[in-house]
């Protein structure tokens, strides 16, 4: 089976920066569950010392845990919205100040801000402060023969290692996990270039029902009836192809990060569930 | 029917705001949003005053994205802002207190949420022609802590109890039905989903208009009051089965992803003990007797 032809040659590489954030946590403190009760937990901002790419991304005593190191430009919008928009999943990353300068990371999510992940010995030694730089390339990346078919933060590093295959007019992607469309929540209100869908996790029944509380940080995701072309919304007959990015969340209408990486509307994909369908896996991220 | 409240020992308290402009981003002026088919369109948004859309009126066919009917309000200040779109009750009496418009009332009939976060307020279409942006509003605040002793697994929000005695319902077998338009399926949840419940908006999406027709709710009004199915808006809005919310919708579709309809959501129990019956043509303009 071939590999569908693309435009990479046409592609430009830009570097980014971000620096590393401090963990914040929200006025009021407390995040609710579902029945109210309140908690303070940890997970977004920072470096996650024991969460990579690959570990479980329910049942952290945490909340929207965000693998590896986050970065962002707090304090300018533009930069951080270039930050944001020509961050492509795959992307090479270096540290560039600091007790880790000359570390060499990779792009694994979109948050909040934009998820790095080193290696074990350079998280040991990254501050919050510390600069790091995206060697940014994918956006404007398209197939040339699948027209309704969007390419969304997908380097070409991610491109070839999905492994994407092509018959009779369609594509093919394995995933790790499908997800049903009814429990796509938090981010609805956003556009789909922008961060990330939460599945919404609060009916913990279903999630064991359906295996999705097996989900790994890294998983690939098929969701149907999901158009997520220019924002996300119900659209039968759709199919989206997305990525696990951040951890599970106590809070209602929100649980693990869901973040696109292809869409089309007419049955132009198709996809296998495959356990080995993680980035961590296809990136080779190590352990 | 009448269902016994707790409406004596709910505290009313004034918040204020002034009537907002419309807002579109700055230099390098690209006034653009994107409908769900990635083509650009410049209509109307939320915010300021709406002459001709009122409640009663169709929630679709307008070229218009998520319009608020009537006028629009919101304090300057971040804080003072939350405190004004959470303690606003759909069915609360507004008040102009400044400007040419001065002494003239009106009605809170929905909130929007993230990006807006403004308080809509009806008034008739005269005193609306006399309201000048910034003019400031005062809303008799009444309805946070509302609950029905008989139902204590019924939480209310965003809700006037002199309009929760107004709406169709009946109780049985300890559970309160609401008379409703139509049912919105989980999968129409868009935008609103994860964020606060106890203001802002949660918007039907309407991109797949089969999908819509299919359901019934193509033919929505503003002011309509519809039940969400399998979702739990006690904290935030979320998918759980057996969970049912009602919602009132205050703002007209819209052309982008995710988007729809807008509806102030204001009672919500997770599991059956909330439920609704099809009581066609529930609208508040009528249950309000808002004046045109």
């Amino acid at each position: 089976m071939a590999a569908p032809r693309t435009n990479e040659t046409t592609l430009v590489e830009m570097a980014v920066a971000g620096a590393v954030t401090t963990p914040a946590v929200r006025p009021g403190q407390y995040i609710h569950y579902p029945d109210g009760k309140g908690a303070v937990l940890p997970g977004m901002y920072g470096v996650t010392y024991n969460v990579r790419c690959g570990d479980r991304a329910f049942g952290w005593a945490g909340d929207h845990v965000e693998p590896g190191v986050s970065i962002d430009d707090d304090g300018h919008s533009g930069r951080h919205h270039a930050l944001h928009y020509l961050n492509c999943i795959g992307n090479d990353a270096m540290v560039t100040s600091g007790l880790a300068a000359g570390a060499r990371g990779i792009v694994v999510g979109e948050h909040a801000r934009i998820l790095v992940q080193f290696d074990a010995d350079a998280h040991d030694l990254i501050a919050p402060g510390d600069r790091i730089q995206v060697m940014t390339k994918g956006q404007g990346l398209r197939l040339e023969d699948y027209p309704g078919v969007a390419l969304k933060k997908m380097s070409p590093r991610l491109f070839h290692a999905m492994g994407i295959t092509e018959a009779a007019g369609r594509l093919h992607v394995n995933v790790a996990i499908e997800l049903p469309v009814r429990i796509m929540g938090s981010g609805a209100e956003l556009n789909s270039e922008y961060v990330d869908q939460d599945l919404m996790s609060g009916d913990r029944a279903l999630m064991a029902e359906l295996g999705i509380d097996q989900m790994r940080l890294g998983d690939l995701i098929a969701i149907r009836h999901a158009d997520h072309h220019w924002g996300r919304s119900y659209r039968e007959g759709a199919v989206s192809i997305c990525l696990c990015i951040h951890g599970d969340s106590i809070m209602t209408g929100h649980g693990p990060g869901i973040l696109t990486l292809m869409t089309a509307r007419d049955g132009e994909i198709d996809f296998t569930i495959d356990a080995a369908g993680n980035i961590a896996t296809l990136l080779d991220l190590g352990a | 029917m009448n269902v016994q409240t707790n409406a004596a020992d709910i505290v009313s308290v004034s918040v204020a705001g002034q009537v907002a402009n419309p807002v579109l981003s700055g230099l390098p002026a690209e006034p653009y949003r994107l409908d769900a088919d990635g083509k650009a369109f410049l209509w109307p948004t939320f915010g300021g005053i709406v002459y001709n859309v009122s409640v009663g009126d169709s929630a679709y066919g307008w070229s218009g994205d998520c319009v608020h009917p009537g006028v629009s309000i919101a304090h300057p200040d971040a804080n003072k802002n939350r405190g004004l779109n959470v303690f606003s009750c759909v069915g609360n009496d507004a008040l102009v207190i400044s400007g040419a418009a001065q002494g003239a009332k009106g009605v809170v009939t929905g909130k929007s949420g993230r990006f807006s976060d403004q308080v809509i307020v009806h008034f008739d279409e005269a005193t609306r022609r006399k309201i000048a942006v910034d003019d400031r509003i005062l809303v008799r605040s009444e309805g946070v802590g509302l609950a029905v002793p008989e139902c204590p697994d019924v939480a209310f929000k965003s809700l006037a109890p002199s309009l929760f005695d107004k709406l169709p319902k009946r109780l049985s077998d300890g559970v309160l039905q609401m008379g409703v338009v139509a049912v919105v399926p989980p999968h129409f949840v868009g935008a609103g989903a994860g964020l606060t419940s106890e203001g802002g908006s949660l918007h039907i999406q309407s991109t797949d208009r089969d999908e819509l027709a299919a359901h019934g709710l193509e033919a929505l009004r503003l002011g309509d009051v519809v039940a969400f199915q399998d979702t739990d808006s006690r904290y935030n809005h979320g998918y759980l089965r057996g969970a049912m919310s009602i919602g009132i919708v205050g703002q007209t579709d819209g052309p982008r992803a995710g988007y729809g309809p807008g509806c102030t959501m204001v009672m919500t129990a997770p599991a059956g003990q909330l439920g609704c019956y099809d009581a066609p043509g529930t609208n508040i303009a009528d249950l309000l007797a808002l004046r045109p």
